[in-house]
């Protein structure tokens, strides 16, 4: 599984990488290839955004890295495995202790404490919790006073932000985000990102973040676009401008 | 039709395998109704093709007043008649047994007994046995036994008869002493020429009105010539046989009442199953709904459709329940058949069919009423929210608190009336029926209570039962956090489990402390297998030795009886059994004292003495008999009645100095070998040693045995008819986990997507499952085994209060089990969906 990596894959530095993935939907006449030989790397301690139209490939692209989904075909290397041949087992491994998850809608268990929420992947890992790190998340994240509460009595912003807390506390090689600002007030929202690339700047964490929105790609150190199923351009320190620029440029060449 | 309700049906139409899960247990209740109405109907007809007393061949009969044979030789000779049996029976004694001997041609369309081997009996002194007789009585075909068959006016036998057995035949009953012999060799045995009853067999195109007429002046004609005659009615064979049905189909309806209140008690159970299936289902559905109002349907229009929807539900659901039972009903008849016994079929009973349909519309409309007005309640505004995944409500409203306490308060009241009003050690004029019917009231009170309080009982339930579940490791504690999470779902599933569970453990706590006192009792009524007394003619040393020394035997232990007079003069009855050497009495319960202290100058007396002469262990009695008479220190103090019909218990020395005879009066004695053929054996030991002695044998292990299996038949089919209970609650159980799987597909592909592996999901699934029946089951023991032990006070019977341990962990561990098994379906399909297809999901 080591040879033969294509440039992208072989930087050194790229914590997790696509190599001429591919995914069909169904079969036949019917079928839509959602990744149509994508070949991306995402550099360590870096925040990417993934960017592109509805319909791109890109929520299809992080599932694939994430070990969510299986590709069709081509690669999907996290720090050197490839997660397209590997076993449910395998997998299951693969998420609970090396990747972390920021979901649009929080997706946190209602019937347990924020406290208990985070510390749901090392408890499943059945890993010691690092009461350090849990100290410091939680207080960059201003939910200390929150802990005790279940989500439902959390706003979607604490919400989220417990769910950032959860998905770094197993200090993962790679965050993966899917649209972690899409129902968020822009407020909250900003408070999300700014933490996401603090914990880049200052932890060394790699984030791949999902959006549609220029204003959160900005945060991100260098944005990947897609457009139907391939990639279609890379911008490196993003900001609102160019971003949007970017978008409109590929909404036009369609 | 309403947009609603339309939209509504359409979503039905697009998944019709859930509407027939939502109303599964509705349907498993449709099944057990209409399916009792055709076991009632299968064994009414089975019975009343099957065995009556009369034989089908018989056209005519004449009962019921004096009957001759003069008649019934007259009868035979009456143009038409082709056959006619006289009934009669005559009583006969060997040695001390009782022989039946029974009027019977043996043979032809008339007969009520049929030959097995030898051959009939047909001659003035031969009979045929029937074979429980030749083994308990020793009548071997070819043997000769001297039978008494007349009595003189004292009621002793005159001198036997010599009868040889010829043949073993099968008739109706068979209790062991039954011999059949001809009419005429029957009327000579006893000396009479009485008959019972004259079955008349007609020749092929007789006039039967014509013939019974004849009949009829005929036995009338008979009656005139005594004194005294009763005139008999001439009947009908299918008459008589209809009456006998009819009295056999009686005992049918009235045993079908008993289990009906079985099986309403399981259409209970389902209405709140079926409840609690559309709590879930409208959940799920409650953003379809939030829309449906967004875009302006009515509070009222979400209500009524949601419940159109449910009587639907009630009505494919009972509609498949009433045919599948009618496939079943239709089917048992023709595989029972396929193994020989004859079994009718039920027929096709249409109101019956109709009605149950209706039951289930009706029960489903009353278990959906409350869900659909909760679901109508939805804000439109919840449609305009995030898919996140949402907590249920964990507590219940202050309505419901109030009046779930009032229900405990009100059971608790109840159940106080019963406690102070129950009855002493040995009541009299005890009435035990209001009791009763107000422990059912308190319990069925403490049920609906449970039902208001179940959402906040399941929590602190689960706190204690939980632990060890969520100590086991993460995939525990996510169990039973989601149980815990969602507390009025685990209410709802738990509180049918423990209905289950409390009339399960209500039955083995009442069943086992009736069978320690039935136990006790006949310890004392029935201490040996055998016991052998006699009156005027003691058992002597050397007899005793003898039956010591046989092999068939075992604690054999001799006794004498002494009619003596205690203390304020009342006439009482001593014995001098070792207690030691007796099993069944070495452990007889004592009020106060020891029976090993029984020495000599010692006494054991029962608890009417104790009572009737105000006697306490240490005090003193002087004990006489006849002209003799001596002091006695009272050593113990039994709870209830001494063994052996006496009062007290005195020490083998102190009898005879009191004049007892050196010969004993009666002996006990255990069968050697456990067993029919070992009873026999042990039996036919002391008939041998009797000889001709006028001694008695009673076999008191029948006695015993009878009420033991009694008792234990009770009480499986009991067990069995709540079985349909349970069996409805692990339905519930199967259908809420299978519902709230799809209710929480989005939690279990977090769950994934945070690194559960798919084997631990399916894991927590079912321990989640099981959960629910260790809540159940919890709830269910503590309400049902102090209600057991209430009744069974209540019963006055004077019964211990038992607590059958083993029998309820395994009622326990087989609910939780039951309960988990029918969580594994429903947790192995959420396994199998993708951790994005999960996360997609809304």
């Amino acid at each position: 599984m080591q040879t033969q990596f294509p440039p992208a894959a072989q930087d050194a530095l790229a914590a997790v990488a696509a190599v001429d993935l591919v995914k069909v939907y169904g079969s036949g006449d019917t079928a839509v290839r959602a990744l149509d030989g994508v070949t991306v790397g995402f550099t360590r301690a870096q925040f990417t955004a993934i960017m592109g139209p509805s319909g791109s490939g890109k929520s299809t692209l992080m599932h694939c890295l994430a070990g969510l989904d299986t590709a069709t075909a081509g690669q999907a290397l996290l720090g050197g495995t490839d997660l397209t041949r590997q076993s449910d087992r395998v997998l299951t491994r693969v998420r609970r202790e090396r990747i972390g998850f920021i979901f649009q809608s929080f997706n946190l268990l209602p019937q347990l404490t924020a406290e208990q929420n985070i510390l749901l992947p090392l408890e499943l890992a059945g890993r010691k919790p690092d009461r350090h790190l849990f100290n410091h998340l939680t207080e960059a994240l201003g939910i200390t006073a929150r802990l005790s509460h279940r989500p439902g009595e959390l706003s979607g912003g604490q919400q989220q932000r417990v769910a950032v807390a959860r998905a770094l506390i197993s200090r993962p090689e790679v965050v993966f985000a899917d649209e972690p600002t899409g129902n968020l007030d822009s407020r909250s929202g900003a408070e999300v990102l700014l933490f996401l690339r603090n914990s880049v700047r200052e932890l060394g964490q790699t984030v791949v973040m999902v959006t549609h929105d220029p204003g959160a790609a900005a945060y991100a150190d260098r944005v990947v676009l897609l457009a139907d199923g391939k990639v279609a351009g890379e911008i490196d320190r993003p900001d609102h401008g160019s971003v949007t620029e970017a978008l409109r440029s590929l909404a036009v060449q369609r | 039709m309403s947009a609603v309700l339309r939209t509504q049906l359409r979503g039905v139409a697009r998944r019709p395998a859930r509407l027939l899960l939502t109303g599964l247990a509705v349907l498993v209740v449709s099944f057990v109704v209409y399916a009792t109405v055709l076991a009632q109907e299968i064994t009414k007809r089975s019975v009343l093709d099957g065995l009556s007393g009369t034989p089908a061949a018989v056209d005519l009969v004449a009962r019921k007043g004096t009957l001759t044979t003069a008649e019934l030789a007259a009868i035979g000779k009456l143009p038409g008649v082709a056959e006619a049996a006289g009934r009669m029976d005559a009583g006969g004694q060997i040695g001390n047994e009782y022989l039946q001997i029974v009027a019977d041609p043996s043979t032809g369309p008339l007969a009520v007994s049929h030959l097995v081997s030898g051959r009939l009996a047909t001659g003035p002194a031969e009979i045929a046995v029937s074979p429980r007789t030749v083994e308990r009585l020793g009548l071997k075909p070819g043997t000769t036994a001297k039978v008494s068959l007349r009595f003189d006016k004292d009621g002793k036998p005159e001198a036997p008869t010599s009868l040889t057995v010829v043949g073993v035949v099968t008739g109706r009953d068979d209790y062991g002493f039954q011999a059949y012999a001809s009419e005429p060799a029957v009327a000579r045995m006893s000396g009479s020429d009485a008959l019972n009853q004259i079955d008349v067999r007609l020749a092929p195109g007789a006039d039967a009105d014509g013939v019974r007429q004849q009949i009829d002046a005929l036995v009338a004609a008979g009656v005139s010539k005594v004194k005294d005659g009763e005139r008999p009615e001439v009947a009908t064979g299918s008459q008589v046989r209809l009456e006998e049905a009819r009295a056999k189909a009686k005992d049918v309806d009235s045993l079908f009442a008993v289990i009906g209140l079985f099986v309403a008690i399981a259409v209970v159970a389902a209405g709140l199953v079926a409840a609690s299936t559309f709590r879930i289902v409208f959940a799920q559905r409650m953003r379809q709904l939030a829309l449906l109002r967004a875009v302006g349907a009515g509070r009222g229009g979400i209500t009524w459709s949601l419940a159109a929807e449910g009587a639907l539900t009630g009505l494919v659901t009972g509609l498949a329940g009433v045919l599948l039972a009618l496939g079943a009903g239709q089917l048992v008849p023709r595989v029972v058949a396929a193994f020989g016994p004859h079994v009718a079929s039920p027929g096709l009973p249409i109101a019956p069919a109709l009605l149950t349909v209706l039951l289930a519309v009706v029960l489903t409309v009353v278990a959906v009423v409350a869900p659909a007005f909760t679901a109508g309640k939805v804000s439109p505004l919840e449609a305009l929210r995030g898919a996140g995944v949402t907590a249920g409500r964990r507590d219940i409203g202050k309505a419901r608190w109030v009046f779930g306490l009032l229900l405990v308060v009100a059971a608790g009241l109840v159940a106080a009336y019963v406690f102070q009003g129950l009855p002493g050690p040995n009541p009299k004029d005890y009435n035990p029926s209001i009791n009763l019917l107000a422990i059912v009231a308190s319990g069925g009170l403490a049920f609906l209570a449970l039902i208001a309080l179940g959402p906040v009982l399941v929590r602190p339930v689960l706190a204690v039962l939980g632990t060890p579940v969520r100590r086991s490791g993460p995939v525990g504690r996510l169990a039973a956090g989601g149980v815990g999470g969602a507390p009025r779902r685990a209410a709802a599933v738990s509180v049918v489990v423990a209905l289950g569970v409390t009339l399960i453990s209500g039955c083995l706590v009442g069943g086992e402390s009736i069978r320690v006192l039935a136990d006790r009792q006949s310890s004392l009524s029935a201490p040996a297998d055998y016991e052998l007394t006699t009156n005027d003619d003691p058992i002597p040393a050397t007899a005793v030795g003898q039956l010591q020394g046989r092999s068939e035997l075992t604690h054999v232990v001799p006794y004498r009886r002494l009619a003596v007079t205690a203390g304020n003069g009342t006439d009482l009855q001593a014995v001098d059994v070792q207690l030691a050497a007796v099993p069944r009495l070495a452990g007889l319960d004592v009020a106060a004292g020891r029976i090993a202290d029984l020495g000599p100058g010692k006494v054991v007396i029962s608890a009417f003495m104790a009572d009737n002469q105000g006697l306490h262990v240490g005090d003193k009695v002087t004990v006489v008999a006849g002209k003799r008479s001596m002091p006695l220190t009272v050593a113990a103090e039994l709870s209830d009645v001494a063994p052996l019909a006496s009062s007290m218990i005195i020490y083998p020395a102190d009898m005879t100095r009191l004049g007892a005879p050196a010969g004993y009066s009666g002996l006990l004695a255990d069968q050697a070998v456990a067993g029919e053929k070992g009873r026999s054996d042990g039996r036919r030991a002391l008939t041998d040693a009797v000889g001709n002695h006028p001694w008695a044998i009673n076999v008191l292990a029948d006695q015993r045995d009878q009420i033991n299996s009694e008792l234990t038949i009770l009480l499986a089919i009991a067990l069995g008819l709540i079985g349909l209970t349970v069996l409805i609650a692990v339905v519930g159980v199967g259908t809420t986990t299978a519902l709230s799987v799809v209710e929480r597909v989005r939690e279990s592909g977090l769950l994934r997507a945070v690194g559960l592996s798919r084997g631990a999901l399916r894991a927590m699934l079912t321990t989640e499952s099981a959960l629910y029946g260790v809540i159940g089951a919890g709830l269910g023991l503590v309400l049902g085994v102090p209600y057991a032990w209430l009744a069974v006070q209540a019963l006055g019977v004077n019964a211990p209060l038992t607590l059958p341990v083993g029998q309820l962990a395994v009622v326990f561990v087989i609910l939780v089990l039951l309960t988990a098994a029918a969580g594994v379906l429903p947790a192995r399909r959420a396994a199998k969906v993708s951790p994005v297809v999960a996360l997609g999901a809304e």
